[in-house]
């Protein structure tokens, strides 16, 4: 009884959805008529990042900084009367994921890619970006990005070598320490950091005290800190994302170790103080391409720009989303709207002068070639007069 | 001597996070003969709400707790009651439910708080105590002393109320138990809820020691769930012991192995239990559906 009515009701039900389902598939076959959609239409660019996960804080800021740049662009009337169209793919700072994602961006017409802010997720997407001819401008900082040699591939900021070999150079040589400890993760980027300030050492003929590497994953870090601790160092130099930079902080700083800390981009974020705890991070010397809100006068603009939209402050990633994401509208529109080859080519042509300083790309990608030195002082990241 | 130490200070402190989340584990196990995959997820629900309170509603650090305890725990029994039609019916839809339900707690973290996640500073303001150069976090020493209470209270609740003597019932032999007129729906619910409940515990006090985030759930439950099978699946004794176990296995395995310390912490796990396939304590006696 009960299943006789329930499955009279379900027909008409089923009915329905049926015709939903047939008219659903047919929306997207009819309106994806490939030719037209290159040049009428929206020009689609897509942000790949974290969303998600413990680097979700690197995605929300870059996804913000790209939005306010093309929110500017599209309220003067886009590039060529043609809106922009900004996508958000979340690829919880997973590789494959974002391999995923590269095979899918490229699928559905996207002329441009911004992100990713870790390198290991940028380097596996690479290779499908470069077949499917989509330029790509990431966050990431890695050597091993330059390494790939793709043309299709652009750093929004210096490579780890740039913001180390500053950092070596201030702490080495003008500050004169000599006893330095070093603690970074064995991902992508803390390796990089690892190689990069370990090669600039080097160079300087000193040899760290101590060279501790743990793993991204990791949250108890007692016997690195404790091994670093037995050597006194004057400095400990630090190559590891926001949250566990700030975790190893805090740990180092119940263990006794009242060195002061050196890193680079992800030192000078509030998501490491506020992990750390602020009286914990004084001191610390970040080398950093966008050092505080107050650089400039565009910094300045950006700033109240970014902190009218999201109601937060601006900050290092967020700048250079913007500017990444600047520099590819600039190059589509001085490109009239090209893609693939062309784009990647209006891209490497373009010279901006932004919120980090003025980019003129190489071959190998990087557009900048500089970083400041800063240091926390009473909470805020404090430029140094070198 | 002072590096072992401090390592095996650090080992512990985690560790007794670690147990807690093995508690919640072998609890359900025990009782259902069910591995909730959802608990790291309501662990993570439980640091959110314990922070959210601490934080935001200015609560005292313990209260906070307590509510992130009691709503999990409604949590907890609002999932066994989904899942309880399928008790002794369909057991891997019950497995595949849990684990929906663990995807859907940490969607329902991203929508309520966001991806980006949170620090929590620690609510013991004492400097870390120094002995003969090892320094240990007060906070360190609150967190083992909170584990410590929970199980001794959790021990005495399944040995000496009715309620819990009851649970062991269940836990044995569920038809018997049905036949002198046991209630095991009830008691499931009660084993989730007080599972929950631990988890919780477990997030409400890593909060402060790590980060809360919509995946921080991910690396404490498998560490935990380690740490539940080491000390033998279902014991609760086990469950502490396998804990603080995995907590200084994997603190030496970072001082000794570094950058491959995960490998080796599991590497270590899987000869143990290769060696003693029932963990320690060797309970494994839930066998059912």
């Amino acid at each position: 009884m009960f299943r006789q009515t329930s499955a009279r009701r379900l027909a008409p039900a089923a009915g329905v959805l049926a015709t939903l389902l047939i008219a659903g598939c047919h929306a997207p076959g009819s309106s994806s008529t490939p030719g037209s959609g290159a040049s009428a239409g929206p020009i689609k660019i897509a942000v790949v990042d974290a969303q998600s996960g413990q680097l979700s804080s690197l995605g929300a800021w870059e996804s913000k900084g790209a939005k306010l740049a093309v929110d500017e662009w599209n309220k003067n009337g886009g590039i060529n009367g043609r809106k922009i169209q900004l996508d958000v793919f979340d690829d919880t700072g997973d590789p494959t994921t974002g391999t995923n994602l590269a095979r899918k961006i490229a699928s559905e017409g996207y002329v441009a890619m911004i992100g990713t802010a870790e390198s290991a997720v940028t380097i596996a997407m690479a290779p499908t970006l470069q077949q499917a001819q989509i330029p790509n401008i990431t966050s990431g900082q890695a050597t091993g990005l330059v390494a790939l040699k793709s043309p299709f591939l652009f750093l929004n900021g210096p490579t780890s070598t740039t913001y180390d070999e500053t950092l070596a150079k201030y702490v080495v040589d003008t500050k004169g320490f000599k006893s330095i400890a070093m603690i970074t993760n064995n991902g992508s980027f803390g390796k990089g950091e690892h190689d990069a300030f370990l090669a600039s050492l080097t160079k300087r003929g000193i040899t760290p005290l101590s060279d501790q590497v743990v793993t991204t994953d990791q949250k108890d870090f007692s016997a690195a800190l404790t091994a670093i601790r037995q050597k006194n160092p004057q400095i400990v130099f630090i190559g590891s994302e926001e949250v566990e930079a700030g975790l190893i902080v805090k740990q180092a700083r119940d263990l006794g170790i009242t060195a002061p800390f050196a890193g680079s981009a992800p030192q000078g974020t509030p998501v490491f103080a506020s992990t750390a705890g602020a009286t914990n991070v004084e001191g610390t010397i970040v080398s950093s391409p966008y050092l505080s809100n107050d650089a400039s006068d565009a910094s300045r603009k950006f700033a109240a720009a970014y902190k009218a939209a999201y109601k937060e402050d601006a900050e290092l990633h967020g700048a250079k989303a913007y500017d990444g994401t600047s520099i590819v509208l600039t190059a589509l529109k001085s490109s009239n709207g090209a893609t693939g080859k062309a784009l990647a080519d209006a891209i490497r042509a373009t010279k901006y002068n932004g919120l980090l300083g003025s980019f003129a790309f190489d071959d190998t990608g990087v557009g900048i070639f500089a970083t400041k030195i800063g240091t926390i002082t009473n909470g805020n990241l404090v430029a140094v007069n070198s | 001597m002072q590096v072992f130490f401090q390592t095996l200070v650090g080992g512990l402190s985690l560790g007794a996070i670690y147990a807690l989340v093995a508690l919640g584990f072998s609890l359900v196990y025990r009782t259902m003969g069910l591995v909730n995959f959802a608990h790291a997820d309501v662990v993570m629900i439980g640091a959110y709400v314990a922070s959210t309170f601490y934080m935001s509603a200015k609560l005292p650090f313990v209260l906070a707790i307590l509510v992130a305890i009691v709503s999990t725990g409604l949590i907890g029994v609002f999932m066994e009651r989904v899942l309880r039609p399928l008790e002794n019916k369909d057991f891997d839809l019950m497995l595949i439910g849990t684990i929906g339900f663990g995807i859907m707690l940490e969607a329902i973290a991203i929508l309520v708080w966001g991806a980006t996640g949170r620090a929590v500073p620690s609510p013991v303001k004492a400097a870390p105590l120094d002995i003969l150069g090892v320094r240990i976090r007060t906070y360190s020493l609150v967190v083992l002393a909170i584990a410590a209470v929970a199980t001794t209270v959790l021990i005495l609740f399944l040995q000496r109320t009715k309620r819990g003597t009851a649970m062991q019932a269940v836990a044995m032999d569920h038809e018997a138990a049905t036949a002198v007129g046991i209630h095991v729906g009830r008691s499931n619910a009660i084993a989730f809820a007080i599972g929950a409940g631990l988890a919780a515990l477990a997030g409400g006090l890593a909060g402060p020691l790590l980060y809360v985030n919509p995946t921080m759930g991910a690396s404490l439950g498998i560490k935990g769930f380690a740490a539940a099978i080491l000390g033998g699946f279902g014991n609760i004794p086990g469950a502490i012991l396998g804990g603080l176990a995995i907590g200084t296995i994997d603190a030496f395995a970072a001082g000794h192995f570094q950058g491959y310390s995960d490998l080796v912490t599991f590497l270590v796990f899987t000869v143990i239990i290769m060696v003693r396939p029932t963990g320690i304590f060797g309970e494994r006696t839930v066998n059912r559906a």
